[in-house]
């Protein structure tokens, strides 16, 4: 116990004193977790909605492949996506390997079944007399669906939120793309993993504080549209 | 002619909901009567291009609808549809009325001038700001008119427009429709169940039932069980003691019609020359253009239509017994 709260001090300590180590990896993670969410979202919600407005052949088969898409272990997505972009791989001669890129490749192939998952939850609980009213008005198919997204918007920013929380705590791909070099692509959860291995638990507690606060401060952004999404 | 329907049948898993052709008049307000599952939101939704019908012609304005190829959006602009529970988007007032105009790119001032217009029609201009979400029933359905106009619609398509609301509002949405019919002339088909409302507003009145047109009002549809007597004439026997004369092959369970103005009605037993009467009991009169519509208690309500001029001499007072003849000729029988 005394070595847990000793570690815990020099962790606060080290948060204090805005180590610049830390603020490196802290910004790196937010970054690539900010740009995978971002790219996941933009392309998430246009499929979502697109799967959600239309009945075509074979759309129970594309929500059954979606589904079991969240449940991706990361470290399949890392040896995926490895064997695309390794030097011998399709796109090796791109340079990819080991770099923040490659570390949003990841993760977009991680949270973007979970972005078009929850938007065709949230879009399924919109009322069906939205699009006809816009319709009616005369929108086009692009107004109609602008219409239907911002009335869903709550529950798809909640969707976009998890999103994020998935990725800032995820640790394979960012180990597996990334390779957790120092100052280029070395995470909160990379580095977590790197300095318990050396022994270092000041950093590591450090890390894990910072990580927990962003959770936090995520399920306070969450539950706040959630709630909206409620009313 | 602002809509030819010619044949049009939609059909959902194999039934029939609507089956008919039609013809309905530019500028007029027609009131489409019938009950549920008769067909009128079906019919509605295809009239404001929102349904498409499985088979059959519709021409609009003249022209003839294909709803694979015609540009639908720039019929929609024309023909707008109120549901017949509004639901507005989840903004203000303000902007609701205004996405019409938005999406037609008209110049923000005169958005505005436009929306305080509409809103002072529907006497709505002190909610201007109020989110419309909050709206009571009645005053979504005034928005959602407001709205509707902003459309500048030639005709406005309005599925029971008081159907939800209270006796205050149902009041301003009857002036309301008549206004934007005479005074903007566009045309208004709304559907209702009231045949009285129907009667006080509508110029034109279609009836229909199981996606026909009909000439049954919907007032005088009951369910029953053919039965014959000694002598082979058929009734259908509507409630214990209640039955009625029926000429028809059917057997079993059945649905009949009865048409309001092929119904007799008489102060006294002694004034019948001949036929089947059954007694009743005068509960409503009301003045219905030309005519006086009676609702007579016989074990069921039921309508009766009497010519204002023949009304004095048969038509006894509310509260009084009255005789009721029926011609089963003009009983349909489904």
């Amino acid at each position: 116990m005394t070595f847990f709260l000793d570690s815990f001090n020099s962790a606060l300590l080290l948060l204090w004193s805005l180590d610049k180590d830390l603020l490196v990896i802290v910004s790196l993670s937010l970054k690539v977790s900010f740009f995978s969410t971002l790219i996941s979202g933009l392309a998430g919600v246009p499929l979502g909605l697109a799967i959600s407005m239309n009945d075509f052949r074979g759309k129970r088969l594309v929500t059954t492949v979606l589904n079991t898409l969240l449940a991706l272990p990361t470290v399949v997505i890392g040896l995926f996506v490895y064997s695309f972009i390794s030097r011998r791989g399709l796109l090796g001669s791109m340079g990819l390997l080991y770099t923040p890129k490659a570390m949003i490749i990841g993760q977009v192939i991680l949270i973007l079944p979970i972005v078009i998952t929850l938007t065709i939850t949230a879009l399924s609980r919109i009322d069906g007399r939205y699009r006809k009213t816009a319709m009616t008005l005369g929108a086009n198919p692009f107004q109609t669906a602008f219409v239907i997204i911002r009335e869903a918007r709550f529950s798809i920013l909640a969707a976009i939120i998890v999103a994020f929380g998935r990725v800032i705590a995820e640790v394979g791909i960012s180990m597996m793309l990334g390779g957790n070099a120092r100052g280029f692509t070395r995470t909160m959860t990379t580095a977590m993993a790197l300095e318990f291995d050396k022994g270092e638990f000041t950093m590591s507690v450090a890390l894990g504080i910072v990580l927990l606060l962003i959770s936090f401060a995520v399920n306070i952004v969450l539950n706040y549209f959630q709630g909206k999404a409620g009313d | 002619m602002l809509y030819e329907l010619t044949d049009i049948v939609r059909n959902y898993n194999g039934r029939n909901v609507l089956d008919l052709s039609l013809s309905l008049e530019k500028g007029r307000v027609t009131g489409l009567i019938g009950p549920n599952g008769s067909g009128k939101t079906t019919l509605l939704e295809i009239l404001a291009f929102l349904g498409s019908p499985t088979s059959g012609g519709l021409f609009y304005k003249g022209s003839s609808v294909d709803f694979g190829k015609t540009d639908l959006i720039r019929l929609r602009r024309s023909a707008v549809l109120v549901q017949q529970k509004p639901i507005l988007f989840t903004r203000s007032v303000f902007s609701n009325v205004e996405f019409p105009l938005k999406i037609r790119n008209v110049k923000k001032n005169e958005r505005e001038k436009i929306v305080n217009q509409l809103l002072a029609i529907v006497g709505m201009e002190r909610f201007i700001s109020a989110a419309a979400d909050k709206l009571s029933g009645g005053e979504t359905q005034r928005v959602a008119i407001a709205q509707a106009l902003a459309c500048s619609p030639d005709v406005i398509l309005m599925d029971e427009p008081t159907a939800s609301v209270d006796v205050e509002n149902r009041i301003i949405i009857e002036r309301i429709i008549r206004d934007i019919n005479r005074l903007r002339g566009i045309s208004v088909i709304f559907t209702t169940h009231d045949m009285i409302q129907a009667s006080r507003i509508a110029d034109d009145i279609i009836c229909l039932n199981e996606g026909k047109v009909t000439e049954s009002v919907h007032e005088n549809i009951f369910g029953g069980s053919i039965e014959t007597d000694a002598e082979g004439v058929k009734f259908c026997v509507i409630q214990e003691d209640l039955k009625i004369p029926v000429k028809t092959v059917k057997s079993g369970q059945v649905r009949v019609f009865i048409n309001p103005d092929a119904l007799g009605i008489y102060k006294c037993h002694g004034d019948i020359k001949a036929g089947f009467s059954v007694r009743g009991r005068v509960i409503q009169l009301s003045d219905e253009k030309g005519s006086i519509r009676a609702l007579v208690d016989i074990g069921v309500p039921l309508t009766i239509i009497v010519p204002f001029n023949a009304a004095r001499d048969v038509l006894p007072g509310i509260g009084e017994d009255a005789w009721i003849t029926f011609n089963p000729e003009k009983i349909d029988v489904l």
